[in-house]
């Protein structure tokens, strides 16, 4: 089992990968920096208008901008792991690194740590940044909930990076992907949300927000919302494992 | 301990057997030509012994030891399969680096191989950019990333200006002489003679033959001269007292096949029938090739 583990030549290689794709890459910084503007501006246009004009949850209209902000994060995961479909590359990379285990941990550790850092360096500073311009309305980090929120933020970006990338490992590209993940994230939980109240808190979205939210949901409570995105993002990267460990490449 | 040993191997796709009870072994110290029409076989044979593909039975090991148990696989086989599998986005300094970072090879290895391939000038330019010659470049500087002793190379010289074909033979020819192993595919029996000591030829899937060059050229080749006599009459009488014919070929000039130079001339002298002109003429390499796997070719064009 332990020859299934990454391996620090097998991550730094991964590393090197993810660096050296312009879309990749940006995709990451963009996790971190499109969350924390999207707030800051959105904050500094009508945070202070009136009470409540963010959101009715003031904890979740504290990382409003994180409905841009995952899908950052799941191109992020998405093309890390297509880059590896397109032209014979995954050939290319089992033949430096042939243990398909290894070489698919690796990558995901990868993924989801990387995601890690950018999403709660993005959680912390989207709360600060958008909180500094909503003047009289603003809460601060030693509000209730408010330490759990910003790392749920992270946690929900970096769950979203991996759900991404574990279904681009089934599907072999980024495009399938994001354009069936993001109306899935975007605007299934939106359309059935009204209707089916209870259910819809078990849908990705919804589920990771709980932790961002001041009132859980009626079914699903705050960190019950963080486990249920994880089951999701969980079931794409073994479905993902599932695809890479027997295919020919 | 560098050998590749082929046993049984068998790929089914589907219906389709790619690759069909195949048996043979490649030894180090010389260039070993892997021939044989479109869709024989060869690249499938080089993609399971890499563990890329599973057999559906039999084994492809490398000194004994299957390709997916080496720890440090670049150290041990280099390996060209596809000039496109490189993603278009990264540098050429770049797609080195991750191969070169996963087996801990270090970062001036990466410059040597970028030098002794000739794209040392373009290791800052996207992949995207470069054109298929130096593709196959980059490629072959991927494989000696890791000084292995095994060479895996399909179809090398594909896309390759004339300078690049001779650089890949001298290439091929001096790591042989080190001592490695090396197999190099091609569908062109002309390009392999030029460099190839041994081959090992596929059709469908099967192994047509498993020689060396000399005993494959030896043996499908028949002896042909060519001639030019004064006294033609004459000469035509004596081969066919042997129960040779003469055939006429342009400008004035003869052929007789089942003979060679060396027994022709003699017989000639004894005659006393003047010989202007008498050369050897071996049956062209590509047709004995040819003739070898036409049976066996997937796609064939029909007359």
């Amino acid at each position: 089992m332990s020859t299934a583990l990454p391996t620090r030549p097998v991550l730094h290689s991964e590393w090197i990968k993810i660096r050296s794709l312009r879309g990749t890459f940006g995709s990451l910084i963009a996790i971190l920096f499109v969350t924390t503007g999207i707030q800051a501006l959105t904050a500094a246009a009508i945070g202070q208008a009136e009470e409540g004009a963010m959101g009715e949850d003031p904890l979740l209209a504290a990382f409003y901008g994180i409905t841009f902000g995952q899908i950052a994060a799941m191109a992020f995961g998405a093309t890390a792991l297509s880059s590896e479909f397109h032209d014979g590359g995954l050939r290319t990379s089992l033949v430096a690194v042939p243990n398909r285990a290894r070489f698919y941990l690796s990558k995901i550790s990868l993924v989801g740590g990387l995601a890690f850092v950018a999403g709660q360096i993005a959680g912390l500073a989207t709360f600060l940044a958008g909180q500094s311009f909503m003047g009289p309305h603003s809460i601060g980090l030693g509000d209730p909930g408010a330490l759990r929120a910003v790392f749920g933020c992270g946690m929900y970006l970096t769950l979203m990076a991996l759900f991404a990338a574990g279904l681009t490992a089934v599907l072999r590209s980024a495009t399938a992907v994001l354009s069936l993940l993001i109306p899935f994230v975007l605007m299934l939980s939106f359309v059935i949300g009204a209707g089916a109240e209870g259910m819809a808190e078990f849908l990705p979205d919804r589920a990771g927000q709980m932790m961002m939210r001041a009132e859980a949901g009626s079914v699903v409570g705050h960190w019950q919302g963080l486990g249920v995105l994880t089951l999701w993002a969980g079931a794409a990267v073994i479905g993902g494992w599932l695809a890479v460990r027997r295919r020919d490449v | 301990m560098n050998s590749i040993e082929i046993r049984e191997l068998t790929k089914e796709y589907g219906r389709t057997r790619a690759v069909d009870h195949l048996t043979f072994e490649v030894l180090p110290g010389r260039v070993t030509g892997f021939l044989g029409p479109n869709g024989a076989g060869k690249s499938t044979t080089m993609r399971l012994l890499l563990g890329l593909d599973r057999a559906t039975s039999g084994t492809a090991t490398i000194g004994g030891q299957r390709f997916t148990d080496f720890p440090d696989p670049l150290h041990r086989v280099g390996a060209l399969l596809d000039a496109q599998a490189a993603h278009g986005g990264r540098t050429a300094r770049a797609h080195l680096s991750f191969l070169a970072a996963a087996n801990r090879i270090p970062a001036r290895r990466v410059e040597e191989v970028l030098e002794r391939s000739g794209i040392a000038s373009a290791a800052k330019r996207r992949i995207k950019t470069f054109s298929l010659g130096m593709r196959q470049r980059l490629g072959i500087a991927a494989a000696l990333l890791g000084d292995p002793g095994v060479l895996l190379l399909d179809e090398p010289t594909n896309g390759l200006d004339p300078e690049g074909i001779i650089w890949v033979r001298e290439l091929m020819r001096t790591l042989a002489a080190e001592g490695r192993t090396i197999l190099v595919s091609s569908h062109l029996m002309s390009e392999t003679a030029a460099f190839a000591d041994h081959l090992v030829v596929l059709g469908q899937g099967k192994l047509l033959a498993d020689t060396s060059m000399e005993e494959f050229i030896d043996a499908r080749s028949t002896p042909r001269v060519r001639l030019r006599t004064s006294d033609p009459v004459r000469l035509r009488a004596a081969l066919a007292r042997e129960g040779l014919e003469m055939v006429g070929a342009d400008d004035g000039r003869w052929t007789v096949e089942g003979i060679q130079a060396e027994r022709l001339g003699p017989l000639a002298a004894r005659e006393g029938i003047p010989m202007l002109e008498l050369s050897d003429e071996r049956a062209s390499l590509e047709q004995a090739y040819l003739d070898l796997t036409a049976d066996h070719a997937q796609f064939a064009a029909t007359r």
